[in-house]
């Protein structure tokens, strides 16, 4: 008998109502994410994925359809089935790097001692051993993520969602980061689902792809990433998939632009 | 438009309750608007102090030269100060700690120095409005892009030059804001030293009302002081405008 | 043009250089009233002013002593009416957009106008110096928290909320240290108008205290003593906000 779907979104429609307009955001979204999966989400820019990832989060709520995490209906932030990492690491500036990874537990009350534990085990896997005791402002970007994620992680919750959380970093920066999150991966088989607008970060991260179109956005293509870990880039099988993938993102990227996203 | 209705509500429901209460305590000490009214139109026709209009004159005198000193002096020191090398970082602690140091304490020995007349007000009203100018253009100096003086020396441009065309231009936000902050202070530091002591102005007269224990006129006086000190800033408000758009 | 861009000296060398300075000024200072150059009637000599000082030391010492008691119940006044109003107008919108214009308006207003009333209604003596020391310091520490609370960066609280933060652990862990600066540069503030307020009542009121210790000597003409007296209330002053600093840079160390 397969495993019940992690993530189930049906029919899911968002519609943004300014005092002039309405625009419509996501339109009859349908997708399911198994356990331990690694699903992508890729699309040009605008086209609702960071909303779709919001909406499956709790933060907001659909305008129609309904999402379901792990069975039951989403209701709002489920910190101990979800846990969200951002493009912009969000890190409270007046707390150094191990304080902000404890926050989490601090919200569900665990004691103070078994906190500290959590949290200096989980920077050191992400390579920041020493550095626990350092503010932001002291931080690299990429040191900031690495905490953001190590601040997600410690909620030990089944699934992690990631809004373009490399997004800002430079390219070196990025691919590293993409390897070794794939490394937290493998360890700690978590359900993902990745947005981002890299192709590149797309083929290298995911065991499915799902493209979205621009606004409003709905699911247009899906494709199964079958390559072995880890992946070559440069491959003829890598090709060939961004090739496709380029093939149905390109329209959609352009008709983005042009609409002055 | 809600927002607007709830504000006027507010605020007619303040004067409201005001005038319910003053109105079943003593009048004289309690000013309800509806005393306050009919003092403010005979103050206006000049009823009730026909040399009104001297006063406001003086009160007005004395805010302009006190604020050409405090321009004058604050632009001329703070170009000093802040121009050459180090000699800012010198001097904006001591004039940023001075700011510290409540104002008022300064006006007795200024009246000390200049009496009662309107020289001691100019002096207060000086040395209020000359700090926000002062250290605006010490902040504004320190804030200049080094970048921009590098391109622009590259590019050939001598020392006054780049004073005009660089430095001027970068700091005239912080300069603006400083400039009218002055003015602001400069109208308080006048009436605040003509309430405490003086012969004539504004402030004097609304001590003299005060003093009769003539209560409406005192408040009608204290809203014309208002409305002189709103209108002044609405003044500075526009200048300001006008010189930012100018300025690019 | 070297003063544009950032800070490059030494602190010593810059503290030496701004005792120097000062130490300069009171020597040409005390050359120029011995040598005749002013009147030491209006401008005493510096050691004309210590002499002063010590005389009147134990009796300055008390109105101090005076004033700074009501600066301070002004101060906690203050301060616990401006943080707390100020935290509340900065997180409820509604309450934001309609009270603020009025908030704005009443702190650029000359308090001093409502002096006079403020002495009718609470007579002579504590009271209205501690009255009018709080509207003095109130406006501008509420607008600080305001402002503070209104700057937090919304991202933050969004990672609060997906977290699964409560409304009252946002309020707690995220809105109240994110805008402690701006509480902190309210209470610094604060500081200076409250003390502000209590002098300019005891000026204007004749109510015992430094205020009315600087405007007696000016009517008698104590140059010297007057001149004391205004080092007095400076020294006050500026120790408190050093002190005030102090607290801001421990409370800060994050920035």
């Amino acid at each position: 008998m397969p495993d019940l779907p992690d993530i189930e979104v049906l029919a899911l429609a968002k519609r943004w109502v300014t005092r002039d307009q309405t625009v419509p955001a996501l339109e009859g979204i349908s997708l399911t994410v198994a356990p331990r999966e690694f699903l992508t989400v890729l699309g040009p820019s605008g086209c609702g994925k960071s909303t779709l990832l919001s909406i499956i989060g709790g933060l907001i709520p659909p305008d129609a359809g309904e999402v379901r995490v792990t069975g039951r209906r989403s209701a709002g932030p489920d910190p101990r089935k979800v846990a969200m990492v951002f493009q912009d690491p969000g890190l409270f500036p007046w707390r150094t790097a191990l304080e902000n990874v404890e926050f989490g537990l601090e919200l569900q009350g665990v004691p103070a001692a078994r906190r500290r534990e959590i949290a200096r085990g989980l920077l050191e896997p992400v390579g920041l051993r020493g550095f626990e005791n350092r503010y932001p402002r002291e931080l690299s970007g990429g040191m900031k993520q690495r905490v953001a994620i190590a601040r997600a992680l410690a909620l030990d919750s089944p699934i992690l969602l990631m809004d373009e959380p490399f997004g800002a970093l430079d390219e070196q920066t990025r691919l590293l980061m993409g390897e070794w999150l794939l490394g937290i991966w493998a360890k700690t088989r978590k359900t993902v689902v990745f947005v981002t607008h890299s192709l590149q970060e797309a083929i290298m991260l995911s065991q499915r792809i799902v493209v979205m179109t621009s606004r409003p956005g709905r699911i247009k293509a899906s494709f199964e990433v079958a390559l072995p870990m880890p992946r070559d880039l440069n491959g003829p099988e890598a090709t060939a998939l961004r090739a496709a993938l380029w093939a149905e993102i390109r329209d959609e990227s352009l008709r983005a632009l042009e609409s002055g996203l | 438009m809600r927002v607007l209705g709830t504000r006027v509500g507010l605020l007619l429901l303040v004067l409201g309750a005001w005038e319910l209460w003053a109105g079943r305590q003593d009048p004289l000490l309690y000013i309800p608007p509806s005393k306050v009214l009919p003092a403010l139109v005979r103050v206006l026709r000049l009823e009730a102090y026909p040399t009104l209009p001297e006063h406001l004159w003086l009160t007005l005198v004395e805010v302009l030269v006190a604020y050409a000193l405090a321009v004058g002096v604050g632009l001329g020191l703070g170009f000093l100060l802040g121009l050459p090398r180090h000699v800012g970082e010198i001097y904006e602690p001591i004039l940023a700690g001075l700011y510290a140091i409540p104002s008022v304490v300064w006006y007795p020995s200024l009246m000390l120095f200049f009496g009662l007349g309107p020289a001691s007000k100019i002096a207060f009203g000086f040395l209020l409005g000359f700090f926000p100018v002062v250290l605006a253009v010490l902040t504004g100096i320190r804030s200049v892009d080094r970048q921009l003086l590098t391109v622009a020396r590259a590019l050939g441009a001598g020392r006054g030059t780049c004073f005009v065309k660089v430095i001027l231009p970068a700091m005239t936000g912080t300069l603006l804001a400083g400039l009218r902050a002055g003015l602001a202070l400069t109208v308080v530091g006048v009436i605040v030293g003509e309430i405490l002591g003086a012969r004539a102005g504004l402030g004097y007269l609304i001590n003299y009302a005060y003093g009769f224990l003539r209560t409406a006129e005192y408040a009608a006086l204290a809203m014309v002081a208002l409305t002189l000190v709103m209108a002044i800033d609405g003044v500075a408000a526009l200048a300001e405008g006008r010189a930012r758009r100018w300025a690019g | 043009m070297g003063g544009v861009g950032p800070r490059v000296m030494s602190g010593a060398t810059r503290r030496l250089a701004q005792l120097g300075s000062v130490g300069l000024l009171v020597a040409l200072w005390e050359a120029a009233v011995r040598l005749g150059w002013v009147d030491p009637l209006f401008v005493p000599a510096p050691s004309a002013v210590a002499r002063a000082l010590v005389a009147i030391g134990p009796e300055a010492a008390g109105l101090l002593g005076e004033t700074l008691g009501k600066t301070l119940a002004a101060y906690a006044l203050s301060v616990g009416l401006g943080v707390g109003l100020g935290l509340i107008i900065g997180t409820l919108r509604h309450l934001y957009d309609v009270l603020n214009p009025f908030l704005v308006a009443l702190y650029a207003m000359p308090k001093i106008l409502a002096l006079p009333w403020i002495l009718l209604l609470f007579g002579l003596g504590t009271a209205p110096a501690v009255v009018y020391g709080t509207l003095h310091g109130f406006f501008p520490i509420c607008l600080l928290v305001v402002g503070g609370v209104r700057d937090v960066d919304p991202r933050l609280i969004v990672v609060a909320r997906s977290m699964g933060a409560t409304a009252w652990q946002v309020y707690w862990k995220v809105l109240l240290p994110a805008a402690l600066p701006a509480v902190l540069a309210g209470l610094r503030l604060g500081m200076i108008f409250c003390l502000l307020g209590v002098l300019v009542v005891e000026m204007f009121g004749g109510i015992r205290g430094m205020g009315f210790l600087l405007s007696a000597m000016a009517n008698a003409f104590r140059a010297a003593e007057l001149f004391a007296a205004t080092a007095l209330v400076s020294l006050l002053s500026v120790g408190a906000v050093l002190l005030l600093e102090s607290l801001n840079r421990r409370l800060s160390r994050w920035r």
